[in-house]
């Protein structure tokens, strides 16, 4: 079976990216474009990690990752935060509210996530 | 017979009668003495009063003569005082005018003035210092500084300072929203004796906004080419790893130097973002007790290979017995080290030598790089750590450097409380020192903000 991973991510063109990436890689992916759809895709397709991208219209990732902490199954859903400013205090926000690593988008290239992907979910 | 009788009677009575008439004169003459005596007694004593009188009239006359010199004199006195009395009148006016046109000034002042007398009493404040923190000049003049407190606009000017109102040079206040001041004071001395403390405020608060809408420009702007920039940085990798499909020898030629542009770039922009940070003030994030020597090994690791290419001569000199550890926020100490050490490998001609070094000297930690490169020109020296400030000499061999490296490492080691200095000889080499206080000392340091 396939693990499952959810891209949180309102960028298109590294939504793009990430998709190609790590279905190349054997996952398989489903993808939502802001935190509300996100919060209502992980419900539906119980995904085994989530990518999820901070500033985002409607709802960012900080709020999601809060939601999440409220419902006891989606708790348990390993999170990799993607930080566009990298910022101590956003990186720190996001470890506080149950993110297991991160990545700060100018910072890593696409093999670097598989890596992380792998620590997380093999 | 009868007239001889009657002759005779006459006679008789003639003789009576001159006998009558002798006493009578006797007596007229007795009477008339008497009345000659009085009347000399008379002139006599008239004579004493007309001689009186005339002494008098001498010392009257005298004394008319002094009274109508005095009169002279007082008149000259008169005259000099009036003198003397326009004179003081002109002064007086004169003086009036100067305190009219100092008043003037003062009132008119832009910027504020609080003048505290010798016992830290407000003994005058300007109008424009009223406006600043919204008080009447007849509800604070006369208070003691510290009872200035309770006024919560002066508030953080007291806390500022202090009691004794500190000597301050340029230091800045926020009172309120959209109100920063700038706060100078300065002690007013006569002679030896201090007759009380000049407070200055000027007010900042347009620079103030025009620098933090500058950062926040650079930082808005910064943080929109990121995005973009992540994007092309990993199509070009996701190109590169062949994930898009197989591309020829010379195509990934051309896309790799596309990529190390691009990384350029984001370099350029993470700087830009460090400056910014710097600052808006917020750049230094918790420090943690560090060992600091895996910190520059971390460094020079990550240099290993440009060392090797260039054929550099690189040593790491360390104490054998193992260095205190210290406070240090250690993503930006590894900037900072990487900055210095980066510039002498990219500095020095290939096989030349980079040592460097750490150190416990005293209280401090000292690191330093030493490389026999090109140096520093002497005149440009005193501007090696502005921002975008890149040597003659260096841009002439390599194009590629933002300017931005040393003016971000000293305000990371100056955050840490240490100092960075260098030497340099052009043609020679650069040495670059920078010490770090143990932590004892640098959580004094931090205690002070």
């Amino acid at each position: 079976m396939f693990k499952k991973i959810l891209i949180i991510e309102d960028e298109e063109i590294i939504v793009d990216l990430l998709q190609r990436k790590l279905t190349n890689e054997g996952y398989e992916i489903s993808v939502a474009r802001n935190g509300e759809e996100g919060l209502k895709m992980m419900r539906e397709v119980k995904p085994d990690l989530i990518l999820l991208d901070i500033i985002m219209p409607k709802m960012g990732g900080l709020e999601v990752m809060e939601e999440m902490q409220k419902d006891k199954k989606l708790a348990k859903i390993p999170v990799i935060v993607i930080s566009n400013s990298g910022q101590p205090v956003e990186i720190d926000k996001a470890q506080k509210l149950g993110a297991k690593d991160w990545l700060i988008k100018t910072e890593f290239d696409p093999q670097e996530v598989i890596k992380k992907i792998k620590k997380q979910i093999g | 017979m009868e007239e001889s009788k009657k002759k005779k009677t006459k006679e008789i009575k003639t003789l009576e009668e001159l006998d009558r008439i002798a006493k009578m004169l006797g007596r007229k003459d007795l009477e008339l003495m008497e009345k000659r005596e009085e009347l000399e007694e008379k002139i006599k004593e008239m004579d004493e009063a007309k001689k009186k009188e005339t002494v008098l009239r001498i010392r009257e006359q005298a004394k008319t003569e002094d009274v109508e010199r005095k009169a002279k004199e007082l008149e000259e006195t008169r005259v000099a005082l009036m003198n003397i009395l326009e004179d003081v009148e002109e002064a007086r006016r004169k003086a009036e005018e100067e305190r009219d046109k100092t008043q003037a000034i003062i009132a008119n002042l832009v910027d504020g003035l609080l003048v505290f007398d010798e016992e830290n009493k407000i003994s005058l404040i300007n109008p424009q210092t009223e406006v600043f923190f919204n008080v009447k000049a007849k509800d604070v003049v006369g208070r003691q500084i510290l009872e200035l407190s309770t006024f919560p606009t002066i508030e953080p000017l007291v806390k500022m300072v202090g009691p004794e109102i500190k000597g301050v040079f340029r230091k800045e206040i926020k009172i309120k929203e959209n109100l920063v001041l700038e706060v100078s004071t300065v002690p007013m001395m006569r002679e030896e004796e201090k007759l009380g403390t000049l407070v200055i405020l000027h007010d900042v608060t347009r620079e103030k906004m025009v620098e933090r809408m500058k950062t926040e420009f650079v930082s808005v702007a910064a943080h929109q080419l990121r995005t973009p920039l992540s994007a092309i940085k990993w199509t070009l990798r996701m190109l590169l790893d062949g994930d898009l499909g197989k591309i020829t020898e010379e195509q990934k030629e051309f896309i790799e130097k596309t990529y190390r542009s691009n990384e350029r770039m984001i370099n350029l922009i993470n700087s830009l973002l460090d400056v910014t940070r710097i600052e808006e003030g917020r750049y230094l994030y918790k420090p943690i007790l560090t060992d600091i020597e895996s910190v520059v090994q971390f460094v020079l690791n990550s240099h290993e290979e440009e060392i090797k290419r260039k054929k550099l001569k690189l040593e790491f000199k360390k104490p054998k017995k193992k260095l205190p550890r210290v406070k240090l926020d250690v993503e930006k100490m590894r900037l900072a080290i990487d900055n210095l050490v980066a510039n002498a490998i990219k500095y020095t001609q290939p096989g030349g030598q980079v040592t460097v070094s750490l150190k416990n000297v005293k209280k401090e930690i000292e690191f330093s790089v030493k490389d026999s490169g090109v140096g520093i020109p002497k005149d440009q020296q005193a501007r090696i750590f502005t921002k975008f400030f890149r040597g003659a000499n260096v841009i002439k061999m390599e194009t590629e450097g933002t300017g931005l490296g040393l003016f971000i490492t000293k305000n990371i080691i100056e955050a840490h409380g240490g100092k960075i200095w260098f030497y340099s000889k052009e043609g020679v080499g650069t040495t670059f020192y920078f010490t770090l206080p143990i932590k004892v000392e640098f959580e004094e340091f931090l205690k002070r903000f």
